[in-house]
């Protein structure tokens, strides 16, 4: 059995844009949860609203489109109504940091037993390209015409601050390690997030200079600085380049979960 | 086992080309009916798991068809093995 037997095989191809990098994003999550051997009827896929929220549309399992920001907020009903089922959340960077702040902040909070798969491509690509929390400094969107002049928001640190179990980050590059970082979230009781750099080929790369798709997978393949290498740098008190993010595992503890069946 | 591109998924966003450790993937040359650009495998038989995943019981390598966003690749079952010539690169 491999994770293509997770897909509505009618619903194919789905309507992401040629090298969208959302495809990947499922693929490594749909593997993982494929190794975890859980029955399709016991998994709900939960979204919100956005490109990378129609993912649970081509899923065979149950699954919830729900409003905007508040995939969180369902997801909590759904796994405290039925602490059987295994909940997992696909949202993206518009739909978590942006509207359904609160709801994650406060999802990190309770612990509840979900795994959050957040595909962060740095912009609102449904609806023509609008600058979201997450686009880096500098960067060009249709609503940031001259660079984008805000700090972007930085969603590890602040679901580690809000106290979640497990917390990771990962690129659509890295895709046997995402695999395996959702694997560990799934494994884990608890809030875990896992953030997943995205490219965007249509609504970001064309304004910011990544003509080809590969070239946006080449820069997040470049920019990005394991947890190890940036632990060493601090230690030897070396500054972290600016422009890079730090990707592994950030967080794992084990704090009391709320919805897991004792 | 053989390496496939299902046509009528695939959206010629060439990321498998990037990945390939054996570079089985070339940019393929000419549009489809669709008016696509599908890659072309060069040599496919030189896949890992083409060759062993009946062996070994699992998926080797795999990154091609965990990167493509369109779920295109694949692996599919032929016919019994059939005896071919195959000049082995030094």
């Amino acid at each position: 059995m491999s994770f293509d037997d997770w897909y509505r095989q009618d619903r194919l191809p789905h309507i992401y844009c040629a090298g969208c990098g959302n495809g990947t994003i499922i693929n490594c999550t749909l593997a993982a949860v494929d190794q975890m051997g859980w029955k399709k009827d016991d998994t709900v896929f939960v979204s919100g609203i956005g490109c990378s929220s129609r993912a649970p549309g081509y899923i065979v399992t149950d699954s919830l489109h729900t409003t905007h920001g508040r995939a969180i907020a369902f997801a909590t009903g759904v796994k405290l109504a039925n602490p059987d089922l295994h909940v997992i959340v696909f949202t993206g960077d518009g739909d978590l940091a942006a509207i359904g702040g609160n709801h994650f902040i406060h999802g990190c909070r309770r612990n509840i037993d979900l795994t959050v798969v957040c595909m962060n491509n740095q912009i609102y690509g449904m609806t023509g390209g609008q600058g979201s929390p997450t686009t880096p400094k500098g960067c060009l969107s249709s609503t940031t015409p001259a660079g984008c002049a805000e700090m972007p928001f930085d969603l590890c640190e602040l679901a580690i601050a809000a106290g979640a179990n497990y917390v990771s980050r990962w690129t659509s590059y890295h895709v046997k390690e995402l695999e395996k970082a959702v694997k560990v979230g799934l494994e884990t009781p608890g809030f875990s997030f896992i953030e997943a750099l995205v490219q965007c080929p249509t609504a970001f790369g064309r304004r910011n200079k990544f003509r080809q798709v590969a070239d946006h997978v080449e820069y997040l393949r470049a920019h990005s600085l394991l947890k190890a290498k940036s632990d060493r740098l601090l230690a030897e008190g070396k500054p972290i380049p600016e422009d890079m993010f730090v990707v592994g595992e950030l967080a794992r503890r084990n704090r009391p979960a709320l919805g897991v069946k004792p | 086992m053989k390496l496939a591109i299902d046509e009528t998924r695939c959206k010629g966003c060439n990321l498998c080309t990037k990945v390939c450790p054996y570079k089985i993937f070339k940019e393929g040359k000419k549009p489809n009916r669709r008016g696509i650009v599908v890659p072309e495998l060069d040599r496919p038989e030189r896949c890992t798991n083409c060759r062993l995943q009946h062996l070994y019981g699992r998926t080797l390598c795999g990154v091609c068809q965990l990167t493509c966003p369109d779920q295109a690749i694949d692996w599919i079952e032929e016919k019994p093995y059939e005896l071919k010539k195959v000049a082995i690169e030094y």
